[in-house]
């Protein structure tokens, strides 16, 4: 992964990857590091502020925050990977092959790309998880499927842009076989844009996975997450109206991070995911806190509605 | 005598000086002192290289200097009244309505989301107050003036839709149209077709003799300042070098490098078989050196060239900057009248 | 000396050759842009609410169970799916849908039986309120941070509107909105935290209500805005036009908001076009913060009761004003533009 290590000489890239890690860490180790047992309630002693035994307070059934930040982060967290996985494993290779099978196909999957890209995506998520049953594989699901459609353009236009490059038709004239071609040059230099987009749509999917769970979709009380922890917040907000300063930190935190990383490698390594397919400035961090907004190509002169993550 | 129209008097310009937050710092001095005047009616040629300053000088007498430009000292006054000292209210009174200015490349000098008449009846309203409905009457007169075909249907074209030619016939078009005294052409033909520039010219000398216009045209193409031009200055790596009236100065040059620049172009003589150059490259832009710049390409260089500063002499109505005016024998063309 | 001065002759414009009348001409070009447009439009349109319309039934759920919960026999079922036409073939259904709805009939709930399209009726305002005022102040403060930072490029101000630009963009709205709510709402009693009035009872507390979600809405969309006209604006004012225009003699004004902005405001666009439609699908959150009735919460309640109809009906809306909004923005970027029309030939 050279284009990580590259990015890595930025300090920037070091601090962003160094909290995403620890993050992650306590995603994973959330249920030992956890001081206290999240789903203990004690109702003698609710909102209470920052004491001895409980570093961050107690919320309104009398459970320790901290604990409860620390269990609802695995949560977030890997809610947030199962989507980018999805959409990753759904748009790559339909980029790809929109490139390599044809302009039937190539038609075919851009206007289905474009479709997934109108339909209003918190709704759209809200929609599904009223149909399918409200658990978090399925707004994940949803979630992955439309910013699928991120990735799908990304391919495709760094693909594009590679197979009609001149070392690509040196190599196939000395005897490459395209399949080679392919899997030398043309993965090595998409590989960096994708890495960008990722870094962007984990950003967007964690915006997404908090709202979703702050509407009370795709989890279910009493089991914490970032989002929720935020909404139960909102009803006691005369007598701790401080509390919601901590899981929005983290959400900040982190999606800031996912960002800075993303741009790191971006600078490092000189690709622009935004110069091919349009996309326009900042909107074309999909990780901004409304989530993938790039200007995606519906009609004539490029300017598309994108549906986002849009934590709004 | 009466008062020069544009008098501009020992001025100095340098560029690469910084912009943003420290703007001004720093630059390298591109036009070294140069001084000269444009009188009334009359039409005056600045030729030279690219980066011998002349473009600068004229940016400068327009006020519309490229950002990182600065001009460090001089005068520049216009009708007697200081133009260096104006803000942009003041300069706002003066460009368009007393002093305009062309450019090459004229298509990019107009909004190409707007329909060239649209711009036109702009300026009209603008700086000559008139009404929408007269405006618009007048622009389509105006390019019919300036030899436009259909002035009518010119006038709802864009900048891209026009050709070279046309669009440089709008600019004039909204650079005369408030009556300026003085007008500007920086390498206004340059980049049309041969036929075309021809017309553009006589379009200017048109222009010139009806509304008494002045004219300070730059060009590195001889040809032109010999058609357009009553009197030219030579330009050389920020100085002035040679100053005359036409005829002195392209049939019998004072400055080796004026020699040298007539026998490159194709002005006079048609059976020239080969292509000339002038050997070398004028120094780069800022450098200080003592003596003549043109020293190291010139044919007749000395000593003396190189080793003191050389002022430029002024007699009989021409100037030069060259020790050696006297004893070389130059060659000019002959211009056919 | 020189040949004669013969008259230019103009460049012939595209299919114009013989003197048609301007009008024509200009209505000309707006038919192929709209057709172009609604030939891309139309089957994206089409895949989307196929998508839509389809999800229902993916569902489990029927009328009958819906109404009558555990207590619906297999008979209660089958005649309450033969009374909402749920017994034909899909694409059947789905064409009977959306013919439907091109009339303005989207159905009726199965829980309610109010007709959907009443009901969104009475909850769209809200939105269409919201994203409106939304969008206003992202223009206008957006807009106005845009253009003073562009016009002194390098400045403290120019670096400071920039990494504002950048924290926000990095807060989620919905904590801006919790934010201004304790600002606003707890700590200074001055606005209210929830609630809605409509515009036309009372404008005042209308306001009052909208202007905190409003707020929070925008942010984001302010920032992006904002960034992207000063990165443009400080481009354009270094072409050659604005010097032609300069030296022309008009005012720094003139040049800058009729001709530099003009053609800086294309990008600008671009964002806004993409993120309307973001706003409108995004703004469940705000919505459900701060307790407006709009379509976003209709269709949070309908996906609970599982109440197909309305769930479907709130999504084809939602994609009708994203694919408008997106023929707006096209129509006004080939205004804007139009050397780029040629190319998209």
């Amino acid at each position: 992964m050279t284009a990580l290590r590259r990015a890595l000489q930025l300090r920037s890239a070091r601090i962003s990857l160094g909290l995403l890690v620890l993050v992650l860490l306590v995603g994973i180790f959330g249920g030992w590091l956890a001081p206290q047992d999240p789903l203990a309630q004690n109702t003698a002693a609710i909102l209470q502020g920052p004491g001895s035994g409980q570093w961050l307070g107690t919320d309104y059934l009398g459970r320790d925050v901290l604990s409860r930040l620390i269990d609802g982060t695995g949560r977030s967290v890997f809610g947030a990977l199962e989507a980018v996985g999805v959409a990753m494993l759904l748009g790559i290779p339909a980029g790809l092959a929109s490139v390599v099978f044809g302009r039937v196909f190539e038609w075919v999957t851009l206007r289905f790309v474009d479709s997934l890209m109108t339909l209003p995506f918190i709704i759209f998520a809200v929609a599904v998880a009223g149909i399918l049953g409200n658990g978090p594989n399925q707004a994940m699901l949803t979630i992955g499927v439309l910013l699928s459609a991120l990735f799908y353009r990304i391919t495709r236009a760094a693909t594009l842009g590679l197979t009609s490059a001149q070392y690509v038709e040196m190599a196939e004239l000395l005897g490459a076989s395209k399949n080679w071609v392919i899997r030398v040059h043309v993965w090595n230099k998409v590989l960096p844009t994708i890495a960008v987009t990722t870094a962007n749509c984990l950003a967007a999917a964690l915006l997404a996975v908090s709202s979703l769970t702050f509407l009370g979709i795709g989890v279910q009380p009493p089991v914490s997450t970032w989002g929720g922890m935020l909404a139960s917040d909102l009803n006691f907000l005369s007598q701790r109206p401080w509390a919601p300063v901590i899981p929005s930190l983290m959400i900040i935190l982190t999606v800031a991070a996912c960002n800075a990383l993303a741009d790191a490698i971006r600078d490092t390594t000189g690709v622009s995911p935004t110069a091919r397919t349009g996309i326009t400035g900042p909107a074309a961090g999909a990780g901004s806190a409304q989530g993938i907004g790039p200007a995606q190509g519906i009609g004539p002169a490029q300017a598309g509605p994108a549906q986002g993550a849009s934590a709004r | 005598m009466s008062r020069a129209l544009l008098e501009v008097k020992d001025l100095r310009v340098s560029v690469g000086a910084g912009t943003g937050s420290r703007p001004g710092e720093g630059g390298i001095e591109a036009v070294h002192g140069v001084s000269f005047s444009v009188g009334r009616g009359e039409t005056v040629g600045l030729v030279g290289e690219s980066g011998s300053g002349k473009t600068l000088a004229c940016r400068s007498i327009l006020g519309v200097l490229a950002p990182g430009c600065r001009i460090d000292s001089g005068a520049i006054s216009f009708d007697g009244s200081d133009l260096l000292g104006l803000d942009r209210q003041g300069w706002d009174g003066v460009r368009g309505t007393r002093v305009a200015g062309v450019f090459q490349d004229p298509a990019s000098y107009l909004d190409p989301s707007l329909t060239v008449g649209h711009q036109l009846s702009e300026q009209l309203r603008v700086k000559l107050g008139r009404g929408r409905r007269e405006a618009h009457a007048e622009a389509v007169d105006l390019f019919a003036a300036m030899g436009l075909h259909r002035p009518d249907r010119v006038y709802h074209q864009y900048p891209h839709e026009l050709s070279g030619g046309m669009v440089q016939r709008v600019l004039i078009a909204m650079a005369v149209s408030c009556d300026p005294e003085l007008l500007i052409a920086d390498e206004a033909t340059t980049a049309l077709d041969v036929t075309i520039q021809a017309e553009v010219l006589e379009l200017l000398k048109k222009l010139q003799a009806e509304r008494g216009l002045s004219i300070l045209a730059v060009s590195h193409d001889l040809a032109t300042i010999a058609e357009l031009c009553d009197r030219v200055l030579v330009f050389y790596a920020g100085e002035l070098v040679e100053a005359g009236t036409t005829e002195q100065v392209l049939q019998a040059p004072s400055h080796p490098y004026t020699e040298a620049l007539l026998r490159v172009a194709s002005v006079g003589n048609w059976e020239r078989r080969e292509l000339e150059v002038i050997p070398g490259n004028p120094p780069p832009v800022g450098t200080q050196h003592l003596g003549c710049g043109f020293a190291d390409r010139c044919a007749f260089a000395v000593d003396r060239c190189r080793d003191r500063s050389i002022e430029l002499i002024e007699r009989a109505g021409r100037s030069v900057r060259c020790v050696r005016a006297d004893d070389v024998a130059l060659s000019g063309v002959r211009l056919i009248a | 000396m020189v040949a004669l001065l013969e008259p230019a002759v103009p460049l012939a414009g595209p299919a114009e050759a013989v003197a048609r009348p301007v009008a024509l001409q200009w209505a000309v070009r707006f038919g192929t842009g709209l057709g172009r447009a609604l030939a891309i439009v139309v089957p994206v349109g089409l895949v989307s609410t196929f998508v839509t319309f389809a999800l229902g039934s993916f569902s489990n759920s029927n009328p009958a169970a819906a109404v009558l919960g555990d207590l619906a026999t297999p008979a209660d079922i089958a005649r309450m799916n033969h009374q909402f036409g749920l017994d034909q073939p899909l694409l059947v259904q789905y064409w009977q849908w959306i013919t439907a709805a091109l009339h303005g009939d989207l159905g009726t709930s199965w829980f309610t039986t109010i007709p959907v399209a009443d009901s969104i009726k009475q909850t769209l305002p809200v939105d269409l309120s919201l994203t409106a005022l939304a969008m206003l102040i992202a223009l206008l403060l957006g807009g106005a941070a845009g253009i003073a930072a562009a016009l002194r490029p390098g400045s403290r101000f120019d670096r400071a509107v920039t990494a504002l630009c950048a924290i926000a963009s990095t807060v989620p709205a919905f904590v801006i909105g919790i934010g201004l709510i304790i600002v606003f709402s707890v700590l200074l009693p001055v606005l209210p935290s929830g609630g809605y009035v409509p515009f036309t009872e009372n404008p005042v507390q209308w306001l009052r209500f909208l202007i905190l979600p409003a707020l929070a809405l925008s942010l984001d969309l302010t920032a992006d805005i904002a960034r992207q006209l000063r990165n443009s604006l400080v481009g354009t004012l270094r072409e050659n036009f604005v010097t032609g225009a300069e030296v022309r003699g008009l005012s720094r004004r003139r040049v800058v908001f009729r001709h530099a902005l003009r053609n800086a405001a294309g990008p600008t666009l671009t964002v806004l076009g993409v993120r309307v439609p973001q706003l409108i699908g995004g703004a469940v959150i705000t919505e459900t913060l701060f307790n407006l009735p709009g379509m976003s919460k209709l269709t949070l309640d309908a996906a609970a009761q599982q109440d197909i109809p309305v769930i479907q009906g709130t999504l084809l809306v939602a994609i009708t004003i994203v694919l408008l909004a997106n023929v707006l923005v096209n129509g006004m970027l080939v205004r804007l533009r139009p050397q780029a029309r040629r190319r998209s030939g």
